[in-house]
């Protein structure tokens, strides 16, 4: 059964907004006049365009930088400079001698709301000295398809080990498998600024930089 | 019974029982390390101390401490009561005792934290007791503060190789050693013990010894910190990922109750934890029990099959009825398992006494192998007891062996991948069997249906004490397989019979209805361990 439902009053404020169609005046009804006035009105504005910008008053609205009030460019031989805090594609940060930071913990993975990282924890073998100390992923694999860009992961990561600083959007490619990214290839991604910066210098286990004491160097 | 007061619950006591006891009975925790239900109360971790108010017209037992004045930034001399740890403290009939409410049991509880984490590594992230550790709940609880400590932590031995199952890491350890006391008291091999003192103390293995046996993994369990943990699980998983199912384990005829920690992203299963029954396996369960979690993906009949070729079980049902069309009927013989579950036990009665009129019935499982006095029993299938009294004069599998070679028997219904022994003299006959897991049966079989294992359904088990438990579905059916009793359905279906039962809640009524005296265990655990 059809139901009808009471139309909906209009407002005083769409009425106040209502457009009055042009009034039919001879003009208008022979057509031809008002064509001619308004390409007249283009063209005025192209010759006064043109002219500003030979005389070089106006820049060039396609070939000059950006400027307050243009809001075109050509992309992508020219780029909108992303904010500096952009969260752009993930990134693996390195130790000194080239391992991932990364310990494994899984807290990116937990914090993720789209589930897209993967992580097979590894302990050192036996005689490293970081072992016991901490694991490191044998497997790290983000889905860049899933991932939502919210950065969740960079401020879960106790050991400033993934990051998103290196300026990229996400990549588009041919085939699904090509946005799995595994372990090497973000170890392999620099900052923004093409360097593999992170923060907090580590002292590895072992290190006499390390801190602690141990039985040998117990003072009682 | 009597009862005293905590915090103005009455708590019931039987005599001689200590206040921590009592309470945890009354599902009151007092926090506490090194106290388990389980095991002897050493009362070294200091955490359950609480306030014991003195008899009415009597004096507190107090004690002048000198405290810091924040105000002045002076010491001054105060008065504050002894605190007496709960875990060793007798409740007495009328006692008022103060825990959470008394500000006093706070402060100490504060403390003993803050020593505690004194030197600990605070590598929570790393640490597979993360999420269910106690350090964390009682920090939260009681801690928030923040480390004063100026001091470097002392370093201590970590991932130290105990043995075959378990690593230690000094470090992590509280020292409450319940680890120690349980390798004792439960599996009376003193294997374990203290060295050194202060803050470098930690747990070591006597010498020219390993800790092993079959109760190692209980070591783990009772560590209410990340300094023990097994090489089986070690950085498998974290636990906040894990779902939990009541399961009972399928090791042995003892029927131990147990949490099956499986992740549901991956359908996997990833350990088993004791579950605490006092009638069947109070605190505890053993090595080989709690690795048969791995039962659940290992060795798995995943895709029917006929003739030894995968098939759809559409397609395998068709070969059975081509099997057994115009087979005598009464003829054929059917082999229940201990390794299945009352339900489909029952399922595949049911099937046999209606649809064949047969009582040709035999029962299959695993041979029987190590037991001990504590909790392992010989009998290594999990519903013997339960087949007895479904079918009480079934034959053994030797004498199906017997019967088929001699040729009395030709056609075989069977339930179950395993049995006892040699089973390639049933290649004489035409034997069907549904089976969650390879076995003697499956290589010999025709027609193989694929079953799921106990993890991924419900089923009910009667222990080698007559307790009839279940099971509950942790993982969902791997592969194609289904139930077995739904399996015969569609047999029964097939070979053109609808079967009458359709649920397993039908089932399980028909099972009750069948012996009502059938005594449950004890649903909830009559003391809580932890």
């Amino acid at each position: 059964m059809a139901v009808t439902f009471p139309k909906k009053p209009v407002s005083a404020r769409a009425q106040a907004m209502h457009v009055e169609a042009a009034k039919r005046t001879i003009t208008t009804q022979a057509y031809l006049p008002e064509v001619v006035r308004g390409v007249a009105v283009s063209m005025q504005h192209f010759f006064t365009n043109t002219k500003e910008m030979l005389r070089g008053e106006r820049p060039d609205p396609v070939h000059e930088r950006l400027d307050p009030g243009i809001s075109t460019i050509s992309y992508p031989e020219q780029k909108r400079p992303y904010p500096e805090r952009f969260r752009g594609v993930h990134r693996l940060t390195v130790r000194a001698n080239g391992d991932p930071r990364c310990v494994a913990c899984l807290c990116c993975s937990t914090a993720c709301p789209a589930q897209c990282i993967f992580i097979e924890p590894g302990e050192y073998p036996e005689g490293d000295s970081r072992r016991g100390h901490e694991r490191f992923p044998v497997r790290f694999v983000i889905d860049e398809l899933r991932c939502i860009f919210c950065g969740f992961c960079v401020e879960a990561c106790p050991c400033d080990a993934i990051r998103m600083d290196t300026g990229v959007h996400a990549v588009p490619y041919d085939s699904r498998d090509q946005f799995i990214y595994k372990k090497d290839l973000l170890m392999s991604f620099v900052d923004r600024d093409g360097e593999r910066r992170d923060d907090n210098p580590r002292h590895e286990p072992g290190d006499p930089s390390h801190p602690g004491i141990d039985r040998k160097r117990a003072a009682h | 019974m009597p009862t005293f007061n905590y915090d103005g619950h009455q708590v019931a006591f039987e005599q001689g029982e200590t206040i921590i006891a009592a309470c945890a009975r009354a599902g009151l925790e007092i926090p506490h390390y090194c106290w388990h239900a389980g095991l002897s109360a050493p009362a070294n971790c200091r955490m359950c101390l609480v306030e014991i108010l003195p008899k009415p017209g009597t004096r507190a037992v107090s004690l002048d401490i000198v405290e810091l004045d924040d105000a002045t930034g002076q010491y001054k001399t105060v008065q504050k009561p002894k605190l007496q740890p709960a875990c060793q403290m007798a409740a007495a009939e009328g006692l008022e005792v103060k825990g959470d409410t008394s500000p006093h049991v706070h402060q100490a509880r504060k403390s003993v934290q803050e020593f505690l984490l004194l030197n600990h590594p605070v590598d929570c992230p790393i640490c597979d007791q993360s999420g269910e550790c106690k350090l964390q709940d009682y920090w939260l609880e009681h801690g928030q503060f923040k480390k004063r400590m100026r001091d470097e932590p002392v370093h201590k031995p970590k991932a130290v190789s105990f043995g075959p199952t378990i690593v230690y890491d000094a470090e992590r350890c509280v020292m409450c050693t319940r680890c120690v006391r349980f390798m004792e008291e439960v599996a009376k091999d003193p294997v374990l013990e203290m060295r050194e003192r202060g803050n470098l103390n930690e747990i070591a293995v006597a010498p020219g010894r390993q800790l092993e046996g079959h109760y190692t993994f209980m070591t783990e369990h009772v560590c209410p910190v990340g300094a023990l943990t097994t090489k089986d699980f070690r950085f498998k998983a974290r636990v906040w990922f894990l779902r939990t199912a009541k399961s009972v384990c399928q090791g042995c005829a003892t029927g131990c109750n147990a949490h099956l920690d499986y992740d549901p992203r991956y359908n996997r299963a990833y350990r088993y934890r004791p579950r605490d029954n006092m009638a069947v396996n109070k605190f505890w369960m053993c090595d080989e029990g709690m690795v048969t979690y791995t039962r659940a993906h290992e060795g798995r009949v995943l895709d029917s099959r006929a003739n030894g070729a995968s098939a759809s079980n559409a397609a395998a049902l068709a070969e059975a009825n081509q099997l057994f069309s115009g087979v005598n009927k009464s003829g054929v013989a059917f082999v229940l398992s201990a390794q299945h579950s009352l339900e489909d036990n029952w399922a595949l009665r049911q099937f046999a006494t209606t649809l064949f009129g047969s009582n040709a019935f035999y029962v299959s499982g695993a041979k029987n192998g190590y037991a001990d006095d504590i909790l392992i029993s010989a009998d290594k299938n999990s519903n013997t007891a339960g087949v007895k009294q479904l079918v009480p004069d079934a034959k053994p599998f030797e004498a199906l062996v017997a019967d088929v070679a001699a040729g009395r028997v030709r056609h075989i219904i069977a339930l179950g991948g395993d049995a006892p022994s040699d089973a390639s003299a049933l290649k004489a006959a035409t034997l069907v069997t549904l089976a969650s897991h390879e076995g003697a049966l499956t290589n010999v079989a025709r027609v193989v249906l694929a079953t799921t294992s106990w993890a991924e359904q419900s089923g009910s088990y009667v222990n080698v004490k007559g307790l009839t438990q279940v099971s509950d579905a942790a993982l969902a059916p791997q592969g194609s397989s289904k139930p077995a009793w739904q399996q015969l359905a569609d047999l029964s279906r097939v070979l053109g019979s609808d079967a009458s039962w359709t649920k397993l809640k039908q089932i399980r009524t028909l099972l009750d209805a069948e012996s009502p005296a059938r005594p449950a265990a004890a649903a909830s655990p009559a003391t809580p361990a932890e």
